[in-house]
């Protein structure tokens, strides 16, 4: 059987590679600086009040936003690259084409779990926006405005930006999904998988 | 239908899902949502759970320790750390018969107190160990089974992924959970130590001896396993040690999380300063991470989906009246769970398992009294040593067919060696995890003395 536009496929799978390497990139730059400013947070603690040295104020609630945000970047290079766990050994027994529709199957629900989670995660998010007026915030499915903007607890910085951060994550974790569909999908039409 | 057997009922459909290759995050995720809409009759709640619940989960202080404590696996694996550890420790037991299996373990145990995972331990003492020990004639079996597994050691010794994540799902304390797993990861060395020697015994075709390096160039060698020794000492310590005597209680210096950033950042600073974590390096780690940390997240996403179902359900509960009222033995209810990980080990890998089982084992761990030579143990204690006792069968895992990835490694590193010989050289490796479980079980005292030691308990 012939593949449903495999040009078109493997052009918008580099272009999603890409995408998503640099997603990857970002979220590990994001994931060192949290690790130097531990580090900052530490040695200040340790010497605190020598010269002008002191703790990093809200380093705990700067940890969580920032992990929250690499993780979420994190997960479009995983499904790319087949990353998720699966149990192959039962299908590793079946025809070649056979072993490529289950792989359809979990990409497919994947996909569905992808979406759920940015829609949900985009609701969440207009939870804590407080801007817009009704009808503008109507057009996005926001509800209504929040009357307090929840904030961290230290910093006092509006949930919403790292809310809308990590929603970059999950709506690119989506299309990748999305994207992987399409090339399992010609994996089974192909009778074998190819590399991820 | 009763909670009990919906419950039950999910379970078989979830397993059936995963064995026929569903991601099993997705497959706990969709479990737990249908699950719980069909105990409420409503997706309302489930739905309006998670628009917070993804983002609450993926922020977690604790589990924040996975990814930094992945990304200091992923330097140490580019900072020539490995080279040295194998170097000194060939050079004090290569002269034993089997002397460089012997120190191909000490090497992968001395990467373990600084990777806290076993795939890239497998990998990373591999690529250094294997081409050494073919050229020096030992046999194909020896030289993948010893290398998979002791890359196993990556999670027996701390820092351990698992561990965190099993702290996390227990509510125990992780830095606890890391001193007692101290004692059983270093007797897990020694033991496949041992093994190597009864192996090269038993088969004294399958390794050679080399001529005894002298004393010199031993300290020499040994003095280049330093970096090893001060990160680890500084993470452990940091997080175990007291710090404070002036005041009660241990005083540690940071929290894990924190001891995970500072690892994160020494080994990477000594990989720069080695020259082995180049930009390219660099950016190799990071993908590395980027992948192992989205895959954990999302099963444990996944998990807490189909965690809150079972709550739903109440059937854990239900399960613990039923086990309580028949009056099983504990430690036969033990052995039992300790099987059912060796059995499904042998397809699942070790996380999942975890994240599947804790939620309905650990609850029945609790509410049992055990009692060995005549000691009671605590509930806290007998979490602690369920804990390191889960941890080693997962792990057993990892090593044993069809379906063991550390086998794959290695095996995949040596492409003219088949499988099956590779699945006959671990066997006896995998005796020896029997046995020291085994011995784990009938003597908590291994896994409780060093905790009891450090925190009074």
């Amino acid at each position: 059987m012939a593949a449903l536009a495999p040009g078109a496929q493997a052009r918008v799978g580099r272009m999603v590679e890409a995408i998503a390497r640099i997603m990857a990139y970002g979220g590990g730059v994001m994931l060192t600086l949290i690790a130097l400013m531990v580090c900052a947070s530490i040695i200040g603690r340790q010497l605190d009040g020598w010269l002008f040295l002191s703790p990093i104020r809200g380093d705990y609630e700067l940890v969580e936003a920032g992990t929250a945000i690499a993780v979420f970047a994190f997960l479009p290079w995983c499904q790319l690259k087949r990353g998720h766990v699966a149990v192959d050994v039962v299908v590793q027994a079946l025809p070649p084409r056979l072993k490529a529709f289950s792989g359809l199957v979990g990409d497919v629900l994947l996909a569905t779990v992808a979406y759920v989670i940015a829609w949900r995660l985009w609701l969440g998010f207009g939870e804590k926006f407080p801007y817009g007026s009704d009808a503008v915030r109507g057009v996005f499915g926001f509800g209504s405005r929040p009357f307090f903007p929840e904030t961290t607890y230290e910093l006092a910085i509006p949930v919403w930006m790292p809310y809308g951060m990590a929603l970059i994550g999950a709506v690119l974790f989506f299309v990748t999904a999305v994207y992987t569909v399409w090339r399992s999908l010609n994996w089974v039409l192909d009778g074998q998988e190819g590399m991820a | 239908m009763t909670g009990l057997e919906l419950a039950l009922a999910a379970f078989a459909l979830m397993l059936l899902a995963i064995f026929l290759r569903v991601p099993i995050g997705v497959a706990m995720a969709v479990t737990g949502f249908v699950g719980t809409w069909m105990v409420l009759g409503r997706p309302s709640a489930t739905l309006s759970q998670l628009k917070t619940l993804t983002y609450d989960t993926f922020k977690n202080y604790n589990l924040s320790i996975v990814p930094l404590f992945l990304l200091m696996g992923q330097f140490a694996t580019k900072s020539g750390m490995s080279g040295a550890l194998f170097q000194a420790a060939s050079d004090w037991l290569g002269h034993r018969k089997g002397g460089v299996a012997m120190a191909a373990v000490g090497a992968c145990a001395g990467f373990g107190a600084v990777c806290g995972s076993s795939l890239a331990t497998a990998s990373t003492m591999g690529q250094v160990a294997l081409p050494e020990m073919r050229k020096r004639g030992y046999s194909d079996a020896l030289s993948t089974g010893v290398l998979a597994a002791g890359g196993t050691l990556g999670i027996l010794i701390p820092p351990s992924i698992i561990l965190v994540i099993y702290a996390i799902l227990a509510q125990q304390n992780i830095v606890k959970m890391f001193v007692a797993a101290l004692i059983p990861g270093i007797l897990a060395a020694l033991g496949y130590m041992l093994t190597v020697a009864i192996y090269v015994r038993v088969r004294p075709g399958s390794a050679t001896t080399a001529e005894r390096v002298p004393m010199a160039t031993r300290m020499k060698t040994l003095a280049g396993i330093w970096p090893v020794v001060v990160i680890f000492g500084l993470v452990m310590g940091g997080i175990a040690a007291d710090w404070d005597w002036t005041q009660d209680g241990v005083q540690a210096l940071f929290t894990p999380t924190e001891g995970a950033a500072v690892g994160a950042v020494l080994t990477g600073l000594y990989g720069v300063f080695t020259g082995g974590l180049t930009w390219a390096g660099f950016k190799d780690s990071v993908l590395a991470t980027a992948g192992a940390t989205a895959m954990i997240f999302f099963i444990v996403w996944g998990a807490q989906l189909f965690n809150s179902f079972l709550a739903f359900t109440q059937a854990p509960a239900q399960l613990v009246t039923w086990i309580e009222a028949s009056g099983y033995a504990p430690l036969m209810v033990l052995t039992v769970m300790l099987v059912a990980y060796l059995v499904f080990g042998c397809v699942m890998d070790s996380l999942s398992m975890i994240l599947l089982t804790i939620p309905i084992f650990f609850p029945i761990i609790q509410s049992l009294d055990f009692v060995i030579l005549g000691y009671a143990l605590s509930p806290e204690e007998a979490a602690i040593w369920f804990g390191i006792l889960a941890l080693i069968v997962v792990e057993v895992g990892l090593i044993t067919p069809p379906v063991g990835m550390n086998l794959f490694i290695i095996n995949s590193m040596a492409r003219d060696i088949p499988i099956q010989r590779t699945y006959v050289g671990v066997a006896p490796f995998v005796a020896s995890d029997l046995i020291r479980v085994v011995v784990l079980v009938a003597f908590p005292g291994i896994t409780l003395w060093l905790v009891g030691v450090l925190f009074g308990t």
